[in-house]
């Protein structure tokens, strides 16, 4: 186990490095000057190339990139001087409002996914099978952003159930999580729409599965067989589960941005409006990044609890 | 003579010779042979795909709603009732069912209908082109990352990796802002963010046909590996990636709303539903069913490809 998990770290390096080339790249084709902002607009062609040269936007993209990566080691971002604040002071605040923000929906989502598809898996073809997969397939079609309107103007303009904008934690434990509530259901729908779908498609194929029977031949009770199914069924739904908290960590950008939640989000979204790029490549990277981790960590979860992907990997 | 069908690894003489009983042979043997041919035919993949498609009622009205959504941005600047670029600043904010603006008005007085029509366009191809454009570009790094073992194809794979390392909206968002905004550049970035999965599920499809006995016959006929490509992996991986493709349509028309909700997508004052439902969004409080309009919009159309995909899937697996 303890070589499996330094062969998953060491294979999670070079991912690493090639999200940091793409965010690197991508921010560097953004047409205009990076340096535009900072020169007057009278500034000789000298004067220009001296702050160029100053921020060392004269040298070759490669050593540009490792200059950048470096300093990305060391905690150091960038600064935006829109804000005039480190990027890493902003992302350190945003991360963490994120990381709570797409902690309880994916704990929501993956939670509720996971008892509508077992409710449907196992009464197959019937009533609950039907409403589940209309359910999930409306989850799965809904934009989040318009959840999120359709929530907000029902629950918080019509009935005014739930706070339209975001409190953080820093107002108090109450407003924060009465906040919490919309932002949470929009963004989970579409975590718990997939869970539900390969619950069930799971459980109806680990039911048809041969040890099935020998379970219920030997006189085991109808819930122990299904405890037994559900262990079984657990591995494919922890395979997406990694996918969908990346996809929440990616669409915070749009839950947060409607619901003014200050995570990493509403910061990127705030900096590509303003055109800030050194929040906006600072953002990506973090975003990013967390994914990369949380892929590797619900990979090693995987591989603990199922012996079948820990054989098929070493 | 007619041309009829014949699989080019088989042999196209049948036989003859130079007396007549052995000619009639043949040409027995050529007719049987083409008879079982266009019995094979006739019970082809595709009309078994389609005539089981057909059966399934939910998949026909989701097939009919895309057709219908369809024609209607087709033919939008024929059945819209107004100018979608140009409102009526009085007539701003109406709600739905006024008289002359079925759909209300928005903010600046313009025809909801008629901005809803014309935004189709926008969504359809933001959820039709970047999606066949990753299945082509897609499939071509799939198949050659199968076929060629070593450097090549770890590389591409590699490369792949990286880019699925992303969160899918966020790569889109990532290269939405560097390029700017714009349909085009919309298109670009969706398409970016397809080719990944559509080449891992080439790539492993194509693995799985290259170590067939077939591939080793067409191999050994003295088939160049492109000739093995087109005529033998192509045919047997291409059925997964329709299946796998044509679910992400619907996505692919989010993922181009999203952004234009971002102010990455379309340019405004172009119809786009997504950025239309931003810009009415201050005005959810006071005409809330205008407000929603395009997110039905957009939801609807995602259903609707969503359940036609689903419809899709189940016609094509249920291969004997």
């Amino acid at each position: 186990m303890l070589r499996l998990i330094i062969r998953r770290i060491l294979m999670a390096v070079p991912i690493l490095i090639g999200v940091s080339i793409i965010v690197f790249l991508l921010m560097s084709v953004v047409p205009g000057d990076p340096e535009a902002g900072l020169v007057p607009d009278d500034a000789t062609p000298a004067e220009r190339q001296a702050i160029r040269h100053q921020l060392g936007l004269d040298q070759p993209l490669p050593i540009r990139y490792f200059h950048w990566a470096v300093s990305a080691l060391h905690g150091d971002l960038g600064y935006s001087t829109l804000r005039r604040r480190e990027v890493s002071d902003l992302l350190q605040q945003a991360w963490g409002n994120t990381f709570v923000l797409a902690a309880v929906s994916a704990i929501f989502g993956i939670a509720l996914g996971l008892l509508l598809g077992y409710l449907a898996g196992t009464r197959r073809g019937k009533v609950v099978d039907r409403v589940v997969s209309i359910f999930s397939l409306g989850g799965l079609s809904i934009p989040s952003f318009f959840l999120a309107i359709l929530l907000l103007g029902v629950l918080s303009g019509q009935l005014r159930l739930f706070p339209s904008g975001g409190a953080t934690f820093d107002e108090g434990w109450g407003v924060a999580i009465q906040s919490l509530v919309l932002p949470v259901l929009s963004g989970a729908m579409i975590t718990m729409a997939i869970t539900a779908r390969v619950t069930r498609a799971a459980i109806v194929d680990v039911f048809s599965a041969d040890f099935v029977e020998t379970l219920r031949a030997k006189g085991l009770t109808e819930f122990g067989v299904r405890m037994h199914v559900l262990r079984n069924a657990i591995s494919p739904v922890l395979t997406t589960s990694g996918v969908q908290i990346g996809a929440l960590l990616g669409g915070s950008v749009l839950v947060e941005t409607i619901f003014r939640w200050p995570g990493m989000g509403l910061l990127l979204y705030t900096a590509i409006s303003t055109r800030d790029l050194e929040v906006v490549q600072g953002t990506t990277l973090v975003i990013a990044l967390t994914f990369v981790v949380i892929n590797l960590v619900v990979d090693l979860v995987q591989a603990a609890i199922d012996p079948r992907v820990r054989g098929a990997v070493s | 003579m007619t041309e009829t069908f014949v699989p080019p690894l088989l042999p196209k003489s049948f036989g003859g010779g130079v007396d007549p009983v052995s000619r009639a042979a043949a040409e027995r043997r050529k007719e049987e042979w083409n008879a079982a041919v266009e019995s094979v035919k006739a019970q082809s993949f595709w009309i078994e795909t389609g005539k089981r498609f057909l059966r399934n009622r939910t998949g026909v009205v989701a097939a009919a709603i895309v057709v219908a959504l369809a024609l209607s941005a087709i033919f939008a600047p024929l059945i819209s009732p107004y100018d979608p670029l140009i409102g009526q600043p009085v007539d701003r904010l109406k709600d739905i069912g006024t008289p002359g603006h079925i759909l209300g008005t928005d903010e600046q007085g313009r025809d909801m209908l008629s901005r809803i029509l014309f935004g189709g366009r926008l969504s359809l191809l933001a959820g039709f082109v970047p999606t066949v454009a990753a299945a082509v570009i897609g499939t071509l790094i799939g198949v050659i990352a199968g076929m060629v073992r070593g450097v090549v194809g770890t590389v591409l794979m590699r490369f792949m990796d990286m880019l699925y390392a992303f969160p899918a909206i966020l790569l889109a968002i990532a290269v939405g802002s560097a390029l700017g905004p714009g349909l085009t550049n919309t298109i670009i970035a969706v398409t970016i963010v397809y080719i990944p999965p559509v080449a891992r599920v080439a790539q492993s499809s194509t693995r799985r046909v290259v170590v067939q006995e077939f591939i080793e016959a067409a191999r050994l006929s003295g088939a160049s590996r492109a000739r093995i490509a087109w005529s033998q992996i192509l045919p047997n991986v291409l059925n997964d990636i329709i299946v796998y493709a044509s679910g992400l349509v619907g996505v692919a028309m989010i993922i181009a709303a999203s952004l234009s909700f971002l102010g990455l997508g379309s340019a405004p004052p172009a119809p786009e539903w997504g950025y239309m439902l931003n810009s009415l969004r201050g005005e959810l409080f006071t005409t809330p069913l205008v407000t929603i309009v395009p997110g039905f919009f957009i939801f609807l159309t995602s259903v609707a490809f969503n359940l036609a995909s689903d419809a899709l899937r189940e016609a094509m697996d249920s291969r004997l």
